[in-house]
């Protein structure tokens, strides 16, 4: 790169004679050519324009033109046309004091005004907007759905037989129940150990025999549809907070150990901080007498009975 | 919002981070002879590898990255719906026509920047910043074919990474080093996972930066012809009209990816078997060229080395040998002509290796849905195994639609099996009604390559 050339606001402009004809006013740059093009001179009279070509000489102290005469017959410098340019556009190869850089203005606002440029760039920007928002809804509609998807994928019900009898359970005793079931985990199949508790009941004259979920209308359809007046099922979590209530075989009570809750045999709450009973769950007896439940898990901490998806 | 509002909010930002100026670098980028629709290729691929990103991570939430699970999980994708809104099956349709898209833009791209002679001095750097985006491009395209773990993704990895084990000296440890070991497997997954996902994702975001810095320093090169005055008056910002027109073409390419995502949803084959010998891998079309090219050259180490060598070579040297200012296309006849004849060998290698490509019978569900049942009440279970259930007097059809034989082929097998196989047990099914032929060679043409079992089930 050659010697920076040194362009400073106010420094005598001559011709060619050595006589000063005005002072350094402005520089217009033009960003097709990223170069200086033209001066702008202030003279007595106004401000000219005069183009790099007719200058002879630059230095930190004077510009030397090689015309003779005034600048009077010079084309006059119309701000309206131009625009600053800012620092980020300044050329290579000069140095000039920041602010006294102007380049043409783009022809659609010279040509149609400001005011009518700017309501055409304002439609424009809205037309911009128009067609990102298509891109971001018709990309964002399905994007969110397929985030929602694997949360809102509906369980399958299956019936799992227990391979136990009603008549080897004791009576008025629960029995807690370990089986094998296929917990689905997104794209697997996973093997697990579930635990529900068996209560059969003497007779259905029994007051215990009728769950106190069925009591309060709590029950889906579901559970309605699948109990029985000898068996109640009761799901092994704590509604308070998804603890495991233990049965007490002295005080006849299932007593929660995490946080004091506790239920009577057909789940009804006696004291603690649990918001609903225990929750019962669907069950069918065979005609030879197996057991076959619905393994539903529900919402915990809130008075309502309600499934997980 | 209004606009004292909107205006309040700018002063807010104005005042903290500097905002006007901000947008004003970002947006008032002079555009000498004025915004032109021949300047919107850049964006579009911008916005591929923004959809790309974005339909990557969305695959990445679902997707299991080893051996037992990536078929599964990519099976389970497939089959998310939302709904009724088959969501899965139209992310993966993005991902993977947007790859397509995208290697079709960066093409097109390159072509424009090379026949506008926009590499020429001062955009050299501009330019190699580009190169490296293209092998970027390709390099993740070919690590993502892998991923769904299914017979043409193995098989067409184990070829591409046996490419590589070509080079001298160093192809058999860098095979073993991408590999993982010797063989295809558990780490050669989570390797091009890692590269796919990481690794690429990385490099792409800062060299997209560099390309862009460099362009905003440096400015477009504008219009091959033309005086500079007359550009200069002609002059436009990229804000509004450029930034309204890149919008607009953005719009096209993403109604384009969307349609064939909706339309043409990628396939999934059956899952990867390493002892299926008779599988034929045929590349992504994008590769079909090269892949060509390797039937053709002798020995294979010049198609594999060699090649790749000479066109990074050639688009690496180009700016700097190319030294002449001249930009029209119409002044250089030497360089447009090479590039036609280059894009035309591509196309030509292209058709020509499509050809020699064994075509699989298009698919039609229903009529294969239908075809299961004739399949299952005809006895066929009798004798022949699918997917590990039936007889085994018969062959194991459980990937036989990945043989490739035409429907008439299947047909004549029904009915008269000895035409094909003299000495064949295989009873005649002609009390098969021609429908039912019909649903039956398309249920055989399915098998191992869709009809999968639904997992959200």
């Amino acid at each position: 790169m050659n010697e920076p050339v040194i362009l400073r606001l106010g420094v005598p402009v001559l011709n060619q004679d050595g006589q000063q004809v005005g002072t350094l006013e402005k520089l217009v740059f033009s960003e097709t050519e990223r170069k200086i093009t033209e001066l702008v001179v202030r003279d007595l009279a106004s401000l000219k324009r005069v183009l790099m070509t007719q200058v002879s000489a630059m230095s930190a102290h004077s510009i030397a033109l090689s015309c003779r005469g005034t600048l009077e017959s010079f084309p006059v410098f119309d701000p309206s046309e131009f625009e600053e340019v800012p620092t980020w556009f300044f050329p290579p190869g000069y140095q000039i004091e920041i602010g006294s850089l102007v380049t043409l203005k783009p022809s659609d606002i010279r040509a149609m005004g400001e005011a009518a440029a700017c309501s055409r760039r304002e439609f424009m920007a809205r037309s911009t907007a128009v067609v990102a928002g298509l891109i971001g809804i018709s990309l964002f509609v399905p994007i969110g759905g397929y985030i929602l998807a694997a949360a809102k994928s509906k369980v399958s019900d299956h019936w799992v037989p227990l391979s136990i009898p009603v008549s080897q359970l004791p009576v008025d005793s629960p029995v807690s129940h370990t089986f094998r079931a296929i917990s689905v985990s997104g794209w697997m199949r996973v093997p697990v150990e579930r635990t529900v508790w068996l209560i059969r009941h003497s007779s259905p004259q029994d007051p215990m025999s009728l769950p106190e979920d069925q009591k309060l209308g709590l029950d889906s359809k579901l559970e309605k549809q699948f109990s029985d007046p000898l068996l109640t099922v009761l799901s092994p979590i704590c509604p308070h907070l998804g603890c495991s209530p233990q049965w007490n075989e002295n005080q006849k009570l299932f007593i929660c150990p995490c946080h004091h809750s506790i239920y009577e045999l057909n789940g009804s709450r006696v004291s603690g901080p649990a918001p609903r009973p225990m929750d019962t769950l669907p069950v069918k007896i065979g005609k030879d007498g197996e057991i076959s439940i619905m393994y539903e898990q529900f919402a915990i901490g809130i008075p309502e009975k309600v499934r997980l998806a | 919002m209004n606009e004292k509002g909107k205006s309040r909010i700018v002063q807010y930002l104005d005042e903290r981070i500097r905002i006007r100026s901000l947008m004003s670098f970002l947006l008032d980028e002079p555009m000498p002879g004025g915004a032109n629709w021949a300047y919107v290729f850049g964006s579009m691929v911008l916005f591929t590898l923004i959809l790309q990103f974005l339909t990557g991570i969305m695959l990445a939430f679902y997707y299991g990255g080893t051996p037992d699970h990536a078929w599964d999980s990519v099976n389970y994708i497939d089959h998310l719906t939302y709904g009724g809104m088959n969501v899965g099956r139209l992310i993966r349709g993005l991902h993977y026509w947007g790859a397509s898209m995208m290697v079709v833009l960066v093409g097109v791209h390159l072509l424009q920047v090379f026949l506008w002679g926009a590499y020429k001095k001062p955009r050299e750097i501009m330019w190699l910043v580009g190169v490296v985006l293209l092998a970027l491009t390709m390099t993740a395209a070919f690590t993502g074919y892998l991923l769904p773990w299914d017979e043409r993704a193995y098989w067409g990895t184990i070829v591409g990474t046996n490419m590589i084990g070509l080079i001298p000296m160093i192809g058999p440890i860098l095979k073993s080093a991408i590999r993982g070991g010797i063989g295809l497997g558990a780490l050669t997954l989570s390797h091009f996972f890692t590269i796919h996902t990481m690794v690429l994702p990385s490099i792409f975001i800062l060299f997209v930066v560099f390309h862009m810095v460099i362009f905003r320093r440096i400015g477009p090169a504008g219009p091959f012809s033309g005086n500079s005055l007359d550009l200069e008056a002609r002059k436009e910002f990229f804000y509004p009209r450029q930034i309204l027109m890149d919008a607009i073409g953005m719009l096209a390419v993403f109604l384009v990816i969307a349609s064939l995502a909706i339309l043409r949803p990628p396939g999934l084959e059956s899952v990867a078997n390493p002892s299926n010998a008779s599988y034929s891998p045929t590349p992504a079309w994008y590769f079909d060229w090269i892949f060509q090219l390797l039937k053709m050259i002798r020995p294979e180490i010049l198609g594999v080395v060699g090649l790749p060598v000479l066109i990074g070579f050639v688009l690496i040297l180009l700016p700097f040998f190319d030294t002449r200012p001249e930009r029209s296309p119409f002044r250089r006849p030497f360089a447009v002509f090479s590039a036609l004849v280059v894009l035309g060998t591509i196309m030509g290698l292209s058709v020509e290796a499509n050809r020699g490509f064994r075509q699989l019978v298009p698919l039609d569900p229903a009529s294969y849905t239908r075809g299961k049942v004739v399949f299952e009440k005809s006895g066929c279970m009798g004798c022949h195994m699918v997917s590990g259930k039936g007889g085994r007097l018969g062959p194991d059809l459980s990937e036989e639609g990945l043989v490739g034989h035409p429907e008439d082929w299947l047909v004549t097998q029904f009915v008269k099996s000895t035409s094909h196989f003299p000495n064949s047990p295989m009873p005649s099914f002609s009390y098969l009604k021609p429908d039912q032929l019909h649903d039956l060679a398309q249920y055989i043409s399915s098998l191992g390559r869709a009809g999968w079992p639904d997992p959200t089930k």
